[in-house]
């Protein structure tokens, strides 16, 4: 292409929607996840958090052994963050909830680099995206849950000609072909339909099929779902979610000012260790109780239908190959777990 | 991926647009033409205002594994993406266009999803693609079970029109039009052609020999461009079908101003066409003679009112 | 707009009428579809005359496409296809007159939701082409029904697309109850719209009900029986009236009285200009009686929230 096509190109759309540009954001090697706990346990039993940091310790120490040391030598940045869950229930408040669980974490030797809130994935974050006069703006409101949907492409059953409802329809998002739905016609049962078996696309001889609820509720007032949030969480710490190539979910500075009596006043993601590595990271690593397990399962389903822009995915595979770290060319492989015992 | 025919590349794209008066009684500005087509809240709508009013949609992929259509039986199967985008012209007639590419051949077994994703608008084959059988088969429709490229474009379609501030409230009843099309690069020293035909309820094939190296989403811009004026020929033709000439009739007026109203000005070939396929539409228009067509009508149109006009000065009669 | 054609008993004529006011319409310049949404039975293709066509409509029918099975259902253009003599020439300024019919087998079938979607989809795709659209449904409170009211209640996608039923029944007494619990009963149209988001005054305002088959004491053979007879069969007319009012169907609620018509007894068929006026086979009132219910169709005045 010559110079002055580029030129037709450029001026043939109007400078403010011109070709979106996407964002650089700092990186990490390892974003390691400390924990994930439902406000419920710790209101109810505030001994649960000093049992769950010593148990998770020596598997967030393995975690970063195991990346070993970057071939730019030097140590491997690593920040840890820690998930609360303020979308589900709201039973406390961050002055009364986040001073003891940092203790409990300084205690068995860890630190908590990034405190995020649950909600901050579903939106809309107050103050997440740069407001604009017209409220009815899409920019004035940052819903990272509601932009991964918009970019969610199910991974098609063979058979799949393109004739067939999307995600978005249904609510629900599955690893393979559904059962069929049974239509107790006696005129089109004589055509012999009968109960046939659901199946997992990528089976290996047999199935684990998976059906994931994303959402319930009018689209009005959606409510996601913990796998789905889950999902948009991994995004979110893998860098590679972008409101229109603007970073999404960057975390806020905290000045040692102590936490508020609201939730909603507290930054959707809280930068506590000014000396952090940064909290988007090429890899993740979460620390989690077995019982999440399900959860994390529909994760990896969802992320694995998710469309990362490509520009994004480049500038993260070009960062890497500069910095000598291999990472995994599919989104889902970048994700990591640890079920320790006892947590 | 690169151009058509590139080492790399795709050595075929085929593609399906569907156009449509945008179902209200006027047209739509800017402000809701964007919020119309606003298909993914992380994506803007593209706005141009030259050389007319035009908005296209963020691109929504489909995933699909199955057979494509051929015509010699061939089985083969394809996985990956159908990419497709609504269009929104003088925020008066609506396109839905959904296209795909396909290389040569490709892994002997299906790969993690993941694979394709990283492929938007890529249908890879699962071993090797029978490419001419495809092409032909695209165009001679889908039959049962076989890539679907046409039914992606009308989900999409319905989708836009599903929006609430569309009113249904349609100015004249229009013909929906389909147009197929399958683009192959043109071999060392072959001129590059273009074949169009037109069928029954509405259906226009295009099949495109192309100079290597050709991106396939021009292609599809293309192919937009000729359905959108191929629509509005069809459209005009239609509506100007059985009417008398010069004869008296209160019903008549409504349907010449209509036209008026709402499709004389849109017609504005090559708008928004990549330069590199200007000659294309050139050739095109040689052989069917559609921009002497449309002068043609236009001129009678407006022949018409003018009459029409002088008339009601002598008898005064209601324009509605 | 859409007019949805209801019936709670079969042989109430609703199947040959609507055929025939989409012809009338079509013939007065309209565009017109007809969706034969009749799983049951389907008919529209016989009274089009159409016998070759629907051949090939098994697994491309109506059926197949709410099914998912087609993306495409198959459309039949009635002017070129149909092999009534006298439809076969296009009258000049005539509008477009297409049948999409149901599969031939295949009948009654419950829905899902995807099913909903894809009616919603075809209707708002034929209304770019079409100024009518009919739908020729089931008798009875059916499945296709059902469905119908969902897609067109105030959310199911259908809501603002001004929708207006007609529910035809035959001029007898059970024909009227049966008729008036079909819109009004318990399980009748209205309240299971209600139950569906519909407003049940506006709802109950977009029914009609259509008389078929029925007899007009003023004309012959019916003003010339024996003075006994007449005035018996007043009494039943008076009767008759009664008892619908009673149940609902008032006569501004009356759209129209189609006559008793022998040609329609013996076969379901259009009535065209040249029945009535070469081969004298038809009633001129039968005629007349269709064309002004296909105007009434869109007309206003004969629609409001009563």
């Amino acid at each position: 292409m010559n110079g002055s096509e580029s030129v037709f190109r450029e001026t043939s759309f109007m400078e403010t929607s011109g070709e979106p540009r996407t964002e650089a954001l700092p990186f990490s090697h390892l974003s390691l996840e400390l924990g994930h706990v439902y406000m419920d346990d710790l209101v109810e039993d505030p001994t649960r958090l000093r049992r769950h940091f010593a148990a998770v310790r020596p598997w967030a120490d393995a975690a970063r052994a195991g990346l070993g040391t970057p071939n730019s030598g030097g140590r491997p940045r690593v920040s840890t963050c820690f998930l609360i869950d303020d979308y589900f229930s709201r039973r406390s408040t961050p002055a009364e909830l986040i001073p003891p669980l940092l203790e409990a974490a300084a205690e068995a030797g860890l630190t908590i680099d990034y405190l995020a809130r649950e909600s901050a994935c579903a939106g809309p974050v107050p103050g997440g995206s740069r407001p604009l006069a017209d409220g009815s703006s899409r920019r004035g409101r940052a819903e990272p849950a509601d932009w991964v949907l918009r970019r969610l492409v199910e991974s098609p059953p063979p058979g799949t000609t393109g004739f067939r409802p999307p995600a978005s329809c249904t609510g629900w998002l599955a690893n393979g072909r559904r059962s069929p739905s049974l239509r107790v016609s006696p005129a089109l049962n004589s055509a012999g339909t009968v109960w046939q078996p659901p199946g997992e696309t990528d089976a290996r001889v047999h199935s684990v099929f998976l059906d994931v609820e994303l959402w319930s509720g009018q689209e009005e007032k959606r409510s996601w779902s913990c796998a789905f949030l889950s999902a948009v969480w991994q995004l979110v710490r893998l860098g590679l979610l972008r409101d229109d190539g603007h970073a999404v979910l960057a975390p806020a500075p905290w000045e040692d000012e102590g936490f508020p009596a609201a939730w909603d006043a507290l930054a959707p993601v809280l930068r506590l260790n000014p000396r952090a590595a940064p909290f988007t990271a090429y890899v993740t690593c979460s620390v989690l109780p077995a019982r999440f397990l399900p959860v994390e399962h529909a994760v990896r389903v969802i992320l694995d239908q998710v469309h990362v822009e490509s520009e994004v995915l480049g500038q993260v595979a070009m960062r890497c190959a500069a910095e000598g770290f291999g990472v995994p060319s599919e989104v889902v492989d970048r994700i990591s777990y640890v079920f320790p015992p006892g947590l | 991926m690169g151009g058509l025919g590139t080492p790399s590349g795709p050595v075929l794209a085929c593609g399906e647009v569907r156009t449509r008066l945008l179902p209200t009684s006027d047209a739509v500005d800017e402000r809701t033409a964007e919020r119309l087509l606003r298909l993914r809240t992380d994506e803007r709508v593209r706005l141009s205002r030259h050389p007319n009013r035009y908005a296209v949609s963020p691109g929504l992929l489909t995933g699909v594994d199955c057979r494509p259509p051929s015509v010699n039986g061939a089985s083969s199967r394809v996985v990956g993406t159908v990419t497709a985008r609504a269009v929104l012209v003088e925020g008066r007639v609506l396109q839905s266009s959904a296209h795909f590419s396909a290389p040569a051949s490709g892994p002997d077994r299906r790969r993690p999803w993941g694979h394709y994703l990283g492929r938007p608008g890529c249908l890879i084959p699962v071993g090797r693609l029978p490419a001419r059988s495809v092409a032909e088969g695209f165009l001679a429709g889908p039959g049962p079970h076989e890539l679907d490229v046409g039914s992606i474009a009308e989900s999409l379609m319905a989708r836009v029109c599903r929006h609430r501030i569309l009113d249904f409230d349609l100015p004249l009843t229009t013909v929906n039009t389909s147009l197929r099309w399958t683009a192959v690069p043109a071999v060392e020293g072959e001129a590059t052609s273009v074949l169009f035909t037109k069928a029954d309820d509405g259906l226009r094939t295009v099949a495109l020999r192309l100079p290597h190296g050709t991106a396939p989403a021009a292609v599809a811009g293309l192919c937009e461009d000729l359905a959108l004026h191929d629509w509005l020929l069809t459209t005009v033709a239609y509506a100007l079908d059985g009417l008398p000439a010069g004869h008296e009739d209160s019903g008549l007026p409504k349907v010449l101003r209509s036209l008026v109203d709402h499709l004389l000005h849109l017609w504005m070939p090559r708008g928004h066409v990549d330069r590199t396929l200007h000659a294309v539409w050139e050739e095109l228009d040689e052989h069917t003679g559609y921009s002497r067509q449309w002068n043609v009508m236009g001129q009678r149109i407006r022949d018409q009112l003018v009459l029409r006009a002088v008339r009601s000065r002598h008898q005064p009669s209601a324009w509605d | 707009m859409l007019v949805l054609a209801a019936s709670d008993k079969g042989g109430t004529g609703r199947s040959v009428t609507a055929a025939n006011l989409a012809y009338q319409r079509s013939l007065d310049g309209d565009d017109v579809c007809f969706l034969d949404f009749d799983f049951g039975s389907p008919t529209a293709s016989a009274v089009f005359d159409l016998p070759d066509a629907v051949v090939g409509a098994d697994g491309r029918g109506l059926h197949s496409y709410l099914q998912g099975r087609t993306s495409e259902p198959l459309r039949i253009d009635v002017w070129a296809r149909t092999e009534h003599p006298a439809l076969r020439d296009r009258p000049s300024g005539s509008g477009r007159l297409v049948l999409l019919p149901g599969d031939r087998t295949g009948g009654e079938f419950p829905f899902a939701e995807a099913d909903r979607h894809r009616f919603v989809d075809l209707v708002l795709r034929l209304r770019h082409e079409f100024d009518l659209l009919f739908v020729d449904l089931s008798a009875g409170r059916s499945y296709a029904a059902d469905l119908v009211l969902a897609a067109t209640s105030p959310h199911g996608g259908l809501g603002r697309q001004g929708n207006r039923w007609l529910v035809f029944h035959r001029w007898t007494r059970q024909h009227v109850m049966a008729a008036a619990e079909l819109a009004y009963g318990n399980a009748g149209l209205v309240r299971a719209g209600a139950a569906m988001g519909h407003r049940p005054e506006v709802l109950s305002g977009s029914i009609r009900f259509v008389r078929a088959a029925a007899p007009d004491l003023e004309s012959p053979p019916w003003s010339q029986v024996s003075p006994a007879q007449y005035v018996w069969l007043r009494q039943c007319e008076q009767v008759l009236e009664e008892l619908a009012a009673a149940r609902g169907i008032c006569k501004a609620r009356v759209l129209a009285s189609i006559p008793l018509e022998p040609v329609l007894q013996w076969q379901e068929r259009l009535i065209t200009d040249e029945d009535v006026h070469d081969h004298g086979i038809a009633h001129h009132e039968t005629l007349r009686a269709m064309r002004d219910l296909a105007q009434r169709l869109t007309d206003d005045e004969f629609w409001g929230p009563w």
